[in-house]
């Protein structure tokens, strides 16, 4: 057990928290989170988080059911077993057009559900923080900073003297 | 202080924007006059292409500002305001509106512009309207009677709503009276109906109407989406210049910018969407008084394409699949110049949208049968002064309406959480 996770710290209240987060951005760790039990506006600017790839997940798949869709109904209608309906042509883009649309919808919301599991990294069904009997308390009332061990800057004694600095208290150690 | 500095600007601009109105729509009807002597169409159909044009930005403010109360929305209340002076052009619109009424009541042809008017007017290969078994099954609703006090009651509904909607607004900014908050929310809660039949009925009437035979029940509908698009675009483009120039710098924020991108996302598909059920449900049904509407978009008599088949490709791209497609983006939701941007552009692709909508028609030549002409996509001069023309009296209600009341709604219960307002 020699092995460490990484090391926590508590923050009395939302605006130092915040404040918080944006200090361990500017000082330049990679490896981080913070934990809180509701949504803090602003949360993942102050964690310097880039916009979501959640809608490349939806494009792709609105853009695959399109065309799923196009392809199926002409290997239906125009190829495997050409019908003649309403007189109209065999394939046209027009008469599909409902089924690429359903498809295109059916997919994308696939791909975002998707997408959202793919980039939260889910599912996750264990943390080592679960070793920390106050990381527990996230979900009650405590606001947790967790920095983790494997970020390069990452060193035993100056970051709990770096979030000590930024006004954190309870700094403990995770152990994996 | 700054409010004074805004009011003389903007009674200048309304200043100019007067005399422009003036001088535009004295030259388009100069021209409605000269096509009225000849009984040549065209000029007339400019003057209703731009009436069409301004009426449905303010028809879809209209809209929006009852929807906004009916749904209880906080965040646009500051764009609410902006959308109060517009619709103070309606009574302005109402008299421009009124050239189309003489046609009827005064010209030797009833029919010169709406050729049901007149049952003497002939039909490629159908007689005249009197003979037509289909005008006489529409005749109770189709003549002129009834047209003209609809044409009355749809602005009646118009000019009431919007006239009560502002002074219950500008009053709340005087009086901070929360019941004028609660009966603009009664009112509209009754008003969204009265405006869907007013707007069903006017593009019915003046826009259907001219290819009687043809009948859609998506067009109303199809109207509603293009007066919504038509306004979204124009609001990010007014509050956007007010931002810049006026009195709502720092107080509009990202977030309404791009709140109002959302909707014209929503719109843009919801727009396509209607657009499309029409082509297909006659596509599929097929029925010969149908399709002849969008087969004259397409094709003339002799089945070679002409100038339509561009004009509807150039709507299905331009008008749906570019800014669909680009409104996608974030960047351009957020990013000012890329919203001001597609702004314009879907306001353009409106306009065209609107040619495509009025303009076609099918034309007799005289001695051939059941053969017809149809009328081709041109701009014609009095297509931009009659743009010009009636955009300048609009620009002018609006001025002088912005020098009447506070630039935000500073006592509306709502006002803080819409300057407050984040993502």
């Amino acid at each position: 057990m020699s092995e460490k996770y990484g090391i926590i710290a508590s923050f009395p209240d939302t605006p130092s928290f915040f404040h918080a987060a944006e200090k361990v951005r500017d000082a330049g760790y990679k490896k981080w989170d913070t934990y809180s039990s509701f949504p803090v506006h602003g949360m993942p600017e102050a964690q310097g988080q880039p916009r979501s790839k959640v809608p490349v997940f939806t494009f792709i798949g609105g853009i695959t059911g399109f065309f799923l869709g196009l392809i199926m109904v002409w290997y239906m209608n125009a190829f495997d077993y050409p019908l003649i309906i309403r007189g109209q042509p065999f394939f046209s883009p027009v008469f599909p057009f409902p089924i690429m649309y359903e498809l295109t919808i059916l997919l994308a919301a696939f791909g975002t559900l998707g997408g959202m599991f793919v980039t939260n990294l889910l599912p996750q069904h264990y943390s080592p923080l679960f070793n920390s009997d106050k990381f527990l308390e996230v979900s009650g009332d405590r606001l947790v900073i967790a920095i983790e061990s494997v970020d390069s800057q990452y060193d035993p004694i100056a970051t709990r003297l770096f979030l000590e600095e930024i006004g954190g208290t309870d700094i403990e150690e995770v152990s994996t | 202080m700054n409010v004074n500095i805004f009011h003389t600007k903007s009674s200048k601009i309304g200043t100019i924007a007067l005399i422009v109105g003036l001088i535009g729509t004295a030259v388009s009807l100069f021209g409605f006059k000269q096509g009225w002597n000849v009984s040549e169409v065209r000029p007339i159909l400019s003057w209703l292409i731009a009436i069409g044009f301004w009426l449905s930005i303010l028809v879809g403010m209209l809209f929006l500002i009852q929807i906004w109360w009916v749904f209880h929305a906080r965040w646009p209340t500051i764009i609410r305001r902006q959308c109060e002076h517009c619709i103070a052009a309606f009574p302005y619109l109402f008299i421009l509106f009124l050239p189309l009424l003489a046609i009827p009541l005064f010209h030797d042809n009833p029919g010169l512009l709406w050729k049901w008017m007149s049952g003497h007017n002939e039909l490629p290969g159908h007689g005249t309207v009197a003979e037509d078994p289909l005008y006489v099954w529409k005749s109770p609703f189709l003549n002129i009677p009834f047209f003209i006090a609809r044409a009355i009651a749809i602005f009646a509904v118009f000019i009431g709503i919007s006239t009560i909607l502002r002074k219950w607004s500008f009053d709340t900014d005087l009086s901070g009276n929360a019941n004028n908050t609660h009966w603009s929310r009664r009112l509209s809660s009754v008003g969204i109906f009265l405006c869907a039949i007013g707007a069903t009925c006017a593009s019915i009437d003046w826009f259907k109407s001219l290819e009687y035979h043809w009948f859609s029940t998506m067009y109303g509908v199809w109207f509603f989406s293009a007066c919504i698009r038509a306004a979204l675009a124009s609001i990010i483009i007014l509050c956007v210049i007010l931002a810049t120039k006026g009195y709502l710098k720092g107080i509009l924020k990202q977030s309404h910018r791009y709140d109002i991108s959302c909707m014209m996302l929503a719109f843009t598909v919801f727009w396509a969407y209607i657009s499309f059920s029409q082509y297909f449900l006659i596509y599929s049904a097929n029925i010969p008084e149908e399709t002849f509407w969008y087969n004259i978009r397409e094709k003339n008599y002799d089945g070679e394409l002409n100038s339509w088949w561009w004009v509807s490709m150039g709507l299905i791209f331009g008008h749906f699949l570019i800014p669909f497609l680009l409104l996608l983006w974030y960047k351009t939701k957020v990013v000012i110049w890329r919203t001001v941007g597609i702004s314009i552009w879907i306001l353009l692709f409106h306009i065209l949208d609107l040619y495509w909508n009025i303009l076609p028609g099918k034309l007799v030549v005289p001695d051939d049968g059941a053969g017809y002409l149809v009328r081709q996509f041109t701009f014609a001069p009095y297509d931009f002064t009659a743009f010009i023309g009636i955009g300048g009296f609009c620009i002018f209600a609006m001025c002088r309406s912005m020098q009447k009341a506070e630039p935000i709604p500073v006592r509306d219960p709502n006002i803080l959480e819409s300057l407050n307002y984040s993502e």
